[in-house]
C-alpha cells in the first residue's frame, strides 16, 4: 500500500473535566460508557481509534448516530482536541503544531463538506466557493478564476452569481463540494455529505462525487450514517459502534466476513451480487478434472456474483475459476445459489 | 418478504382489542393516587376516577373537608393557588360580616345628630333669652329649628345605616357560604390537576398532608384575617395599625451620606468628567455644525434625497411636506438642533454599543454580569439618573447627550448579543475547518450573519433617543424638548402642540429612512 496521507493512533476523545482519567481508569482496565458516566461524569467520544489512510484512497466511516464518526473526523484537522492519542496528517503531527501552522494545514491541506451545507447565506456562489482562497489573501482575480473553474468541476456552471438560498438542496452541496475543492486540499474530510438529500440525488451525487476524486487522486475520510453508501463509494470501511471501531475492511469483507453481530446485522440486507467476488465462494478443484468439463466457461478471481449468474445461467456446467491462466476452483449453480444467499 | 416479517409480527403480539374496549390500568392508578394523597386514599381515588371520567363541562365533585376549613384544607394538602385567592375572597366576606356585627355603622350620624341638637338647644335658649329682653327672637328660633331638623335627619341617617349593617352582614354570610360551596366543588378538580403535575415532578410538586404546610397555612390565616376584619370594622383603630412605623432619621443620614459620596466622587473624577464632556461636545458640534451651519436649502433637499433614495418616493414626500411644516413655523434651527443631539447619542450607543454586543454575545459568562446593569438602564426612570448626571457633569447638551446615551443603548447592545449568538455553529465551525482565523470569523460570518438583529437593534436605539429629547430639555438639553418644556411651565396650549408635532414629525422622518434603509439593505441579503 502506498503512503499513509492520514494516520490516527489511538486516538480518544472523553468529554468531562475528568477526561484524562477516564482514559487513564479506561487504559488500565474495563470502564464501560455507564461506568464513565457514573465514576467520572464524562462521556466517551472515541474510544482508542486507529487507522491509516492512503494516498487516493475513500475510507469510509459508517455508524449511526451516536456512534461517534463526526467526533472522530474532526480530529483529523483538530476541529476537536484529542485527550489522548496522536494524529499525523502528510507525516506532520497534528496536534502538536501551533495555531497559525494548524491554520495553514487546514486552509491548504484540508477540505470539508458538512452535513448541512453551511454555506454562507449572504455570499454568492461564487464568493462562497473562493471563501478558502480568501482566507489565505489569494487575490480576487485568482480566486474568481479558480471558483469558477471548480464549480465547473460540479456542473454548476451559471449559478455563479446567485445566492445559495436560491438553490436546490443538492445544489447547494454541490457548492460546498465545490468550496472544499477550491484551495486544491489533499484531503477531503466529508462529514455526512448526503444525508439531507433525497434518495435520487443522493444516488447522482454519490456516482459524481466518487469519479471526480478519482478523477483528481484525493484521499478522502467520508463519514456516513448509511451502509449502502458507504459501501458504494468506499475502497474500505471502518465500522463505528458507540465510539468504538468495530471492523475495517474492504466492502467485500464487511459483508463476507463481519466481526460481530453488530456488522452482521447491518450487512444483512446488503446486496452482494456486486460485492462478493468468484473466488470468495468458488470450491476447489479437489482433483476434478476440468478437461473433461467440455465447454465449461471460465472466469477470473474477480468476477462478482452479478457476472458469475449471466455466465451461468446458460450452461449446463460449473464455472471454472482460474488464477494467472490456471485454474483454481469450481463454482456449480449451487454454490452461486448459496453464495448470493449468502453461505449456509 | 417484507409482508412476511410484518405478518409474523403481528402474530406474535396478541389481538389489538377495540379502542373503545381498552381500559385504564386502575389497580397501578390507584396506587399512584394513593401514594400521592397519602390520606383518604379511597375518597380520593374514587373523586379523581369521576373527575377523569367526566365527558362534560366541570366535573361536579363535592369536598366537604375543603367546604368546611376553607383554605386550611388547601394548605394542608399544599394547593397554594387555590389557598391564596379563596383567603383573599374570605377576607372581603369576613370583613363584611365584621362590619355587619361590631361595625357602629350609624355612630357617626348618631355623634352628628348629637352635636347638632346641643347647638339647636343653645340658640333656642338665646330666643327665650332675647324674648325676655324685648328683643326679636325670630333669627335665633329660626337657627335653632333648623338645626333641630339637621339633627333630625342624621338621626334617620343613623337608624338607616344601622339597618344597613343587617343587610352587610347577610351579604357577607352568603359571599362566605357561595366561597365555601365553591372550594368544595373546586378543590378536587384542582387537587386532581396537582396530582397530574406531580406525576411529571414529584420532587417539586406538594402531595400528602404536610404539617409544616397545615402550620404555615394556619399561621397565614392567624395573621393576616383578624387584623383585616379589625382594621375595618373598628372606629378607632391604632396609628401603628394604620402607619408604618418610620424613622425619618434613617431617611435624611442615608440620603446626606450618598449626597457626600457623589459630591467627592465627582470633585475626584472632575478631570475625567470634563474630559467626557469636551470629547461628547465636539461630537455634538461637528454634527450640528453640519446640519445648521449648511444652508438650509441644502440640507433640506439632502435629507429628502436620502429619503427618496431609501425609503422610495412616498416617504420623500412625506419628509419635504414634514420639513416644510417644521420650517414654516420657524422650527427649522432648533429642529436641526435635536437631530443633532439625537444623531450624536446615536451614534455614541452604536460605536460603544456594537462592540459590547459582539463581546456579550460570546462571553456567556460576560453577558450574566452586564444583563442586570442593562435592566437597570432600562428600567431607572429618567428623572433619577438626570440628578447624578448633572452633579458630575454639569448641565446642557453634552450631559444631555450622556443621559440619552444611557437610556438609548441597552437595545442596541442586546440586539447585537442576540444576533452574534444566533449564528450557526455550523457555519463557525466550517470557517475555522478552512482555516480561518477568529478575526476572519468575526469579519466574515458572525458580524455579517448578526447584522439583520444588530440593525434592528440600532432603530430600536434611535427611537430611544428621540423619547429622550423632551427629557434632557429638563438639565438645559436645547432643540424641540425645550419648546416643549417652556409650553409645560406656561401652560401655553398652542406653542406645546405646535413644538409637539415637530417632535413627532422629526421622529417619523428618522424612523421612516433608517427602516427604509435597512429593509434596502435586507432585500439585498
Amino acid at each position: 500500500m502506498s503512503e499513509a496521507v492520514v494516520e490516527l493512533s489511538n486516538v480518544w476523545k472523553v468529554f468531562g473535566k475528568k477526561a484524562q482519567q477516564t482514559v487513564e481508569a479506561a487504559n488500565t482496565g474495563e470502564l464501560t460508557k455507564a461506568q464513565a458516566l457514573e465514576e467520572y461524569d464524562s462521556v466517551i467520544g472515541v474510544r482508542d481509534a486507529s487507522f491509516s489512510v492512503a494516498r487516493g484512497e475513500i475510507f469510509c466511516i459508517m455508524g449511526l448516530s451516536g456512534s461517534g464518526k463526526s467526533t472522530l473526523v474532526r480530529h483529523v484537522n483538530r476541529l476537536i482536541e484529542p485527550t489522548a492519542g496522536t494524529i499525523k496528517v502528510l507525516g506532520q503531527d497534528v496536534s502538536a503544531m501551533g495555531a497559525k501552522e494548524l491554520r495553514q494545514m487546514r486552509s491548504h491541506h484540508i477540505g470539508m463538506v458538512f452535513q448541512h451545507m453551511a454555506l454562507l447565506p449572504h455570499r454568492s456562489v461564487r464568493d462562497n466557493v473562493a471563501y478558502p482562497l480568501e482566507i489565505r489573501n489569494v487575490p480576487k482575480s485568482k480566486r474568481w478564476a479558480i471558483s469558477d473553474h471548480t464549480l465547473g468541476l460540479v456542473n454548476l456552471e451559471g449559478y455563479e452569481d446567485r445566492l445559495p438560498r436560491e438553490l436546490s438542496g443538492g445544489m447547494q452541496q454541490r457548492v460546498g463540494i465545490a468550496r472544499a475543492l477550491a484551495s486544491d486540499p489533499e484531503i477531503l474530510l466529508m462529514d455526512e455529505p448526503f444525508s439531507a438529500l433525497d434518495p435520487l440525488i443522493r444516488l447522482q451525487l454519490q456516482d459524481q462525487f466518487s469519479a471526480l476524486v478519482s478523477e483528481l487522486k484525493k484521499t478522502t475520510l467520508f463519514i456516513t450514517h448509511d451502509l449502502d453508501e458507504a459501501i458504494r463509494m468506499g475502497h474500505r470501511i471502518a465500522i463505528m459502534k458507540d465510539g468504538v471501531i468495530v471492523q475495517i475492511g474492504t466492502p467485500e469483507e464487511i459483508v463476507t466476513k463481519p466481526a460481530d453481530d453488530y456488522v452482521r446485522e447491518f450487512v444483512q440486507g446488503i446486496s452482494r451480487l456486486k460485492l462478493v467476488k468468484a473466488h470468495t465462494i468458488m470450491e476447489p478443484l479437489n482433483g476434478v478434472d476440468v478437461a473433461a468439463l467440455n465447454g465449461a466457461l471460465r472466469a477470473d478471481g474477480d468476477t462478482d456474483l452479478d457476472a458469475l449468474i449471466d455466465l451461468s445461467v446458460d450452461s449446463a456446467h460449473p464455472v471454472v475459476v482460474t488464477d494467472d491462466g490456471r485454474d483454481v476452483g469450481l463454482i456449480s449453480k449451487a454454490t452461486l445459489l448459496r453464495g448470493i444467499q449468502g453461505g449456509k | 418478504m417484507a409482508d412476511e416479517v410484518l405478518h409474523a409480527n403481528v402474530a406474535a403480539r396478541p389481538a389489538a382489542p377495540a379502542v373503545a374496549d381498552i381500559e385504564v390500568d386502575r389497580a397501578e392508578l390507584d396506587a399512584s393516587i394513593a401514594n400521592f394523597v397519602q390520606q383518604n386514599a379511597g375518597y380520593y381515588q374514587r373523586i379523581f376516577h369521576k373527575i377523569h371520567d367526566n365527558t362534560s363541562g366541570i366535573p361536579l365533585t363535592f369536598n366537604k373537608a375543603a367546604a368546611l376549613l376553607g383554605p386550611l384544607w388547601a394548605a394542608a394538602r399544599g394547593v397554594w393557588g387555590l389557598f391564596w385567592g379563596f383567603l383573599i375572597l374570605e377576607i372581603i366576606a369576613w370583613v363584611q360580616i365584621g362590619r355587619g356585627t361590631w361595625g357602629e355603622l350609624g355612630a357617626e350620624s348618631l355623634q352628628q345628630a348629637v352635636r347638632q341638637e346641643t347647638r339647636a338647644q343653645q340658640f333656642l335658649e338665646r330666643a327665650e333669652a332675647a324674648r325676655a329682653a324685648g328683643e326679636d327672637p325670630s333669627r335665633f328660633e329660626t337657627l335653632g329649628n333648623n338645626l333641630m331638623r339637621a339633627a333630625e335627619r342624621s338621626r334617620e341617617a343613623a337608624d338607616a345605616a344601622a339597618a344597613d349593617a343587617l343587610m352587610i352582614l347577610a351579604s357577607g354570610l352568603i359571599l362566605l357560604l357561595i366561597l365555601r360551596v365553591a372550594q368544595g366543588i373546586w378543590s378536587n378538580i384542582a387537587y386532581e390537576k396537582q396530582y397530574s403535575d406531580w406525576r411529571v415532578t414529584p420532587e417539586r410538586v406538594p402531595s400528602g398532608v404536610n404539617r409544616l404546610n397545615t402550620l404555615f397555612g394556619a399561621v397565614l390565616v392567624v395573621a393576616v384575617m383578624p387584623l383585616t376584619v379589625y382594621r375595618f370594622t373598628v372606629e378607632n383603630v391604632p396609628d401603628y395599625l394604620t402607619a408604618f412605623p418610620a424613622n425619618s432619621d434613617y431617611y435624611t443620614n442615608t440620603a446626606r451620606w450618598l449626597e457626600g459620596q457623589i459630591d467627592s466622587a465627582a470633585s475626584a473624577g472632575a478631570g475625567t468628567f470634563d474630559g467626557i464632556v469636551f470629547g461628547v461636545r465636539s461630537i455634538l458640534d461637528t454634527v450640528s455644525l453640519a446640519l445648521i451651519g449648511t444652508p438650509w436649502p441644502v440640507v433640506m433637499t439632502v435629507i429628502c434625497v436620502i429619503a427618496w433614495r431609501s425609503a422610495g418616493p412616498r416617504v420623500a414626500i412625506f419628509t419635504a411636506a414634514a420639513l416644510a411644516y417644521i420650517a414654516f413655523l420657524g422650527y427649522w434651527e432648533i429642529a436641526m438642533e435635536t437631530v443633532a443631539l439625537v444623531g450624536a447619542a446615536v451614534v455614541l450607543c452604536v460605536i460603544i454599543g456594537i462592540p459590547l454586543g459582539i463581546w456579550f454575545g460570546k462571553s456567556m459568562r460576560a453577558y450574566k454580569l452586564a444583563e442586570p446593569v442593562l435592566d437597570l438602564m432600562q428600567t431607572l426612570p429618567a428623572f433619577v439618573y438626570l440628578i447624578p448626571i448633572i452633579a458630575f457633569f454639569g448641565t446642557g447638551n453634552p450631559p444631555g447627550i450622556l443621559a440619552t446615551i444611557i437610556f438609548g443603548m441597552p437595545p442596541v447592545i442586546r440586539l447585537t448579543a442576540l444576533g452574534v449568538r444566533g449564528v450557526p455553529d455550523t457555519i463557525k465551525e466550517a470557517a475555522s475547518a478552512f482555516g480561518a482565523s477568529n478575526w476572519q470569523i468575526l469579519r466574515d460570518v458572525e458580524i455579517p450573519l448578526a447584522l439583520p438583529s444588530i440593525m434592528t437593534g440600532v432603530n430600536q436605539t434611535i427611537l430611544m433617543c428621540l423619547s429622550m429629547v423632551v427629557i434632557i430639555s429638563l438639565i438645559g438639553g436645547g432643540g424641540l424638548g425645550q419648546v416643549i418644556l417652556e409650553a409645560l411651565q406656561f401652560a401655553a396650549k398652542g406653542p406645546g402642540l405646535l413644538g409637539g408635532f415637530a417632535i413627532l414629525f422629526v421622529a417619523m422622518v428618522i424612523d421612516r429612512i433608517v427602516q427604509g434603509a435597512f429593509r434596502r439593505a435586507d432585500l439585498k441579503r
